[in-house]
């Protein structure tokens, strides 16, 4: 591998301390209720925080904090497009970038974007794309950036709820909102929107029915934009999963609703104190 | 009409104001933005902090790891600085690797540690020879409106006396090292380097703590770094425009007192994290 | 001198009176470079002492201009290209674009290079008359031969008179003078590595030609600004000498050239 001429570097090679601890980690019983008190085989999401339009220089943004997962998306745009060579020119271009930060996750992440990165970049795309009016846009460009600044878990879910919010707040033409949830398929019983350590879990002993499912969803259109599943999952599982993470969205809903209005009218009527 | 001024004659808009000794956010020259501080929001970092200087917005987070120090220097650990300006903060910056202001910042983050010696990498050795720590310390700008220099040191340092590093043992018989997460420590913060900058309108006007605005039309930057026992850690000015010796003391003595300030606010919201605990 | 009188047509080697130019001009340098060495024994006997320190301009033939400085062991390679056509994405409408890149001796450039690329570009952009050259493009590259400290202010001082060798206009000259603050206080101008690195702070200033004042400024360590008052006084007493010496040299390669 090259070496990075762009960062301050440190030694050539460094190990986490994680992998030197004294006892093993606790191993995360799989019945009874969730470490963080949630309830198992419920549609039982994390509250969330909400907010839009924190970043001065975006044309929207919008911060998602759900549990200890925090997210924040910043739109810039529609501007012109950088790409002329594009065949097709009556539409708008969207493009996401999805990034960690380093110190997102309990192993530090490197600087580089991995491929894990890349990928949720394109689903968070193919989630989105569905909802945004790009013929309204012809020969522009649309940027949306997503930074991960703490990894507890679901985060393309929130990734995608954060980026359709702020697209809202920064006005671009929308069929519908998207709002993103995740269960974790555990044997017989499963998790919503589960944590870091619930995501990364596979204890059980059978290896059946054992996968992780994020869905995008248009709430007001009742359609589904994005489904992403691994693992080996029986249908009537999937089926009933699907339906789990739509539930949990609708559970979303009035929040993400709420913070929308809220930055309308702050932006129609703004507060005097600032 | 005010709008349209600004947009077409940004240099003008700008002059009017200066003329009458303000700026166009309502701030006298030598004024700072209001500064919030937050401390160890990020749970999975070892130390962070997040910093707001008006719309400028910078966390640092702090991930403590294990190496081999280097032969030149057995005893002593690392500390790599890094400052990331993500597209996400401004449109003015491109995906990919840093560019020259993100890498010419964390080599002056770098420069800063070294002269201040805030941390001494002494300090980072856990056993002579064969382990340390190394403390990489990622300062991410989330909002771009100028100034990110200032912001920076002072996340870091906030971020820095955050950082609860777990107690490490060596194992006698297997020379292995172990690991005690519930048992954590502080780092010794030896010194607070605090960063003051400045541009220079017109080669003569001076303003503290510049917008992103500012900083485009100014034709000289400049960047102070004092420490409490008011000693000089970087004097940095990449060039533009020539300074008198009594503007450059008139920088130092707003650096001295803005250092004051910083050091009070982020030993108060250390003391409220406590409390809260 | 005498060879630029010669009718090109007598000429057998040489293609162009250029050519013979820049060969009177070369040797020209080498007598001037020697002259720098003499330059050294005057500034031994005064207060502020500089290594022996000289130059050589227009020594490459490809780029517009070109210069090499030495300071004592430290030696930089600086060439000019320009103005020439600048990519669409770097135009800047009302004046030229100035880069700067620096070759270290050995592999690749990393941050620290970056970071005085910066430091040498501002001071260069500071009394370049860059509005005379809209949309056009000015690349410096300095490539380092021999590193024995004051690197960076022998960076500003090839820079200067590659600049003045590609004949861009200037508001002013400038140098580059580094000080070191040892244990004890004294102030060393223009140390070497094995000085740098015994020195408690360390500081690079660039002194423009016209006010002598602070073009720019680059420190390592921790000073008071008692310390910081002294270094500068002292490295712009240092600049007077390194002016004259710009002075000098330029008006032995022109008296004779022209």
């Amino acid at each position: 591998m090259p070496t990075d001429t762009k960062r301050v570097r440190g030694p050539e090679v460094s190990q986490s301390p994680s992998l030197f601890v004294a006892k093993p980690a606790a191993v995360l019983p799989s019945h009874g209720p969730r470490a963080d008190g949630r309830q198992r085989d419920q549609v039982d999401v994390r509250p969330v925080f909400v907010r839009c339009g924190l970043v001065s220089q975006a044309k929207g943004s919008a911060y998602i904090e759900a549990g200890n997962t925090k997210l924040m998306c910043c739109v810039y745009g529609p501007k012109e497009t950088e790409r002329k060579d594009e065949t097709d020119m009556k539409y708008g271009r969207l493009t996401t970038d999805m990034r960690f930060a380093p110190f997102s996750c309990p192993e530090r992440g490197s600087w580089i974007q991995g491929s894990q990165d890349k990928d949720l970049s394109l689903m968070l795309h193919e989630s989105l794309q569905p909802a945004v009016c790009l013929h309204k846009y012809p020969r522009s460009q649309i940027e949306i950036n997503v930074m991960v600044l703490e990894n507890s878990g679901s985060v393309l879910a929130h990734a995608v709820t954060c980026a359709s919010l702020a697209l809202a707040d920064a006005g671009i033409e929308m069929y519908d909102l998207v709002l993103g949830c995740s269960i974790r398929q555990d044997g017989s019983s499963y998790v919503v929107d589960p944590s870091y350590a619930e995501q990364n879990n596979c204890s059980s002993v059978s290896s059946e029915n054992q996968g992780g499912l994020t869905v995008a969803f248009l709430p007001s259109l009742n359609q589904i934009s994005g489904l992403q599943s691994d693992g080996e999952m029986t249908e009537e599982t999937l089926t009933a999963g699907v339906r789990t993470c739509i539930e949990g969205c609708y559970k979303l809903y009035p929040v993400i609703q709420q913070a929308l209005a809220r930055a309308v009218s702050n932006a129609t009527f703004p507060p005097s104190e600032s | 009409m005010a709008a349209g001024f600004k947009t077409a004659e940004p240099l003008e808009y700008h002059r009017s104001f200066l003329k009458e000794n303000c700026r166009p956010d309502g701030r006298e020259l030598s004024e700072f933005r209001t500064t919030t501080l937050n401390i160890g929001s990020i749970s999975t970092a070892d130390g962070s902090a997040l910093v707001k200087v008006g719309n400028t917005t910078i966390i640092c987070g702090i991930k403590a790891e294990l190496a081999n120090p280097t032969v030149e220097a057995p005893g002593k650990g690392y500390i790599v600085p890094n400052v990331d300006l993500p597209p996400l903060c401004s449109s003015r910056f491109r995906p990919g690797p840093p560019g020259e202001q993100a890498q010419a910042a964390s080599q002056f983050i770098a420069d800063v540690i070294e002269s201040s010696e805030v941390i001494q990498t002494e300090d980072l050795c856990i056993d002579r020879g064969k382990l340390c720590w190394v403390l990489y310390c990622d300062m991410m700008c989330l909002d771009y409106d100028g100034n990110v220099l200032d912001a920076c040191i002072v996340a870091l340092l906030a971020a820095l006396k955050n950082t609860q590093l777990p107690e490490i043992t060596i194992n006698k018989e297997t020379c292995s090292p172990e690991l005690n997460l519930e048992k954590r420590h502080g780092l010794h913060i030896h010194k607070h380097p605090v960063a003051t900058s400045f541009c220079i309108f017109d080669d003569s006007i001076l303003i503290v703590d510049p917008t992103s605005e500012e900083e485009s039309l100014a034709t000289a930057e400049l960047t102070v770094v004092t420490d409490e026992e008011d000693r000089l850690c970087s004097l940095h000015k990449p060039g533009g425009s020539s300074l008198t010796g009594e503007k450059l003391q008139e920088c130092i003595n707003r650096a001295t007192v803005r250092q004051r300030e910083i050091h009070k606010l982020i030993d108060k919201v250390i003391y409220s994290v406590k409390t809260a605990q | 001198m005498q060879l630029s009188t010669i009718p090109p047509r007598s000429y057998v080697i040489s293609k162009s009176p250029s050519a013979a130019k820049q060969m009177t001009s070369s040797t020209l340098d080498r007598l001037l470079f020697l002259h720098g060495g003499g330059v050294m024994e005057v500034c031994g006997s005064s207060s502020v002492t500089l290594r022996e320190f000289g130059c050589e301009q227009s020594l490459l033939s490809r780029p517009d201009g070109s210069a090499s400085f030495i300071q004592g062991d430290t030696s930089v390679l600086a060439g000019v290209y320009g103005p020439a056509e600048v990519k669409v994405s770097k135009e800047i409408y009302d004046r030229a674009t100035l880069e700067v890149l620096i070759q270290p001796k050995v592999g690749l450039p990393s941050v620290r290079e970056r970071s005085q690329e910066q430091c040498v570009r501002e001071t260069c952009e500071a009394s370049l008359l860059l509005s005379l050259h809209p949309r056009s493009s000015l690349t410096l590259i300095l490539q380092v031969l021999h590193d024995d400290g004051s690197l960076l202010s022998c960076f500003l001082n090839a820079a200067c008179m590659a600049l003045m060798d590609a004949g861009l206009p200037m508001s002013c000259l400038f140098c580059g003078v580094t000080c070191a603050i040892d244990t004890d206080g004294q102030i060393i101008t223009d140390p070497t590595a094995a000085q740098e690195k015994e020195s408690r702070a360390l500081m690079t200033f660039a002194i423009d030609s016209t006010e002598r004042r602070v073009l720019m400024s680059s420190t390592k360590g921790s000073f008071s600004v008692h310390e910081l008052q002294q270094c500068i006084a002292v490295s712009q007493k240092a600049s007077e000498k390194i002016f004259q010496f710009y002075r000098d040299s330029v008006r032995r390669r022109y008296s004779k050239t022209l």
